[in-house]
């Protein structure tokens, strides 16, 4: 169910990406990196989701918040002449990963089962 | 069950901002020259669009003084056959002027020979150049020695007469092309050169000719302390 969701919301995100105006290249950096804390935040709701300890609060602030407070260190690395936004990369990067491994063991877990299960079955049918 | 709805719709919202966002971030970048400004700050790309704009209106103004000239060129090109054979033409008659050809024509030819008492001398040479210059002789030479504007006739020592740097033994042949009357008339004229040969006891023999042949200067006009004054 929540794939289909994800599925939907891409096909409708990238018709009306493709339909907005383009923003000017100096605002493109903010936005990069607000799209990382995003799909971080993504990430972490499916991986709550599969954990069943999904909070809506705790998904929409972090939406949220990650993308905000990620535009405001990159602006203030900007005013710094320091690349903060390198940390925030690499840290969003790494949780990205971090997500998708837990994602990848339940679902390697989960067919492993159904696998061994439906081999059960076939070696019974057969022995009967 | 209500939570769980609430669960994928705001996944599914999440997602359609994201990629929203996303492909208008694909859209910016791919329509931007990401190469070389990828690593600029706005100020200086500020200062690098400021340095363009200058680059630029330089270029411009360059480019309409080329086209001018072009434009120039070009009117010029139609007369080009016309001005090649002007300036064949011109080239020409500057090497007759210096000497640098070889001419033909009417004139005279006056021999100068030693004889038992006396020799002939450089300032008998320099007197009949000078006297065929006056009778208005286009082309002098004296024993196929080319007498150009910077011809000398020098004594060296004693006896040797050098013209344009070569040692000319007698008799002297002097060759000159103009008005062969003016030219005969100059030099045979009362009180005149030959008046004067014969009272220094020289041997001066002349002939009046239809056709002088002179030779062409072989030595080179260099200019190394003058040079032209604008």
């Amino acid at each position: 169910m929540i794939y289909i969701s994800i599925i939907i919301g891409c096909i409708l995100g990238a018709i009306i990406g493709m339909n907005t105006p383009v923003i000017s290249y100096t605002y493109s950096s903010y936005l990069a990196i607000a799209i990382i804390a995003a799909l971080d935040t993504v990430f972490g709701g499916i991986t709550s989701v599969i954990k069943k300890n999904f909070d809506l609060k705790i998904f929409l602030s972090g939406f949220f918040g990650n993308a905000i407070l990620s535009i405001a260190l990159t602006y203030l690395g900007e005013r710094l002449n320091v690349d903060i936004y390198l940390a925030a990369v690499v840290v969003f990067v790494g949780r990205m990963f971090t997500n998708l491994a837990i994602i990848r063991r339940h679902y390697v877990d989960k067919w492993t089962n159904k696998f061994a299960e439906m081999s059960h079955k076939n070696k019974k049918e057969v022995k009967e | 069950m209500k939570g769980k709805y609430i669960m994928i719709v705001s996944i599914g919202l999440a997602t359609l901002i994201l990629t929203a966002v996303m492909f208008t971030q694909f859209k910016t970048v791919e329509q931007t020259d990401i190469t070389a400004i990828e690593t600029m700050r706005e100020t200086e790309l500020r200062a690098e669009l400021a340095n363009w704009k200058t680059k630029y209106e330089e270029i411009e103004t360059k480019l309409s003084e080329t086209e001018g000239r072009i434009a120039e060129y070009q009117s010029q090109l139609s007369n080009s056959a016309e001005s090649e054979t002007i300036l064949e033409k011109e080239l020409d008659e500057t090497s007759m002027y210096l000497g640098y050809t070889k001419l033909q024509g009417e004139g005279i030819e006056v021999i100068l020979k030693d004889n038992s008492n006396t020799a002939i001398d450089r300032w008998d040479l320099l007197s009949i150049v000078n006297e065929l210059k006056f009778a208005g002789a286009e082309a002098i030479s004296i024993n196929g020695e080319r007498i150009v504007s910077t011809t000398e006739i020098a004594t060296v020592g004693t006896q040797f007469i050098f013209i344009n740097g070569n040692r000319i033994p007698a008799p002297f042949t002097v060759k000159a092309i103009g008005d062969k009357k003016y030219l005969e008339s100059a030099i045979t004229i009362k009180g005149g050169y030959m008046d004067e040969m014969k009272l220094y006891e020289k041997t001066v023999e002349y002939e009046v000719k239809d056709i002088v042949d002179i030779p062409a200067y072989s030595g080179a006009i260099k200019f190394e302390y003058a040079e032209e004054n604008k």
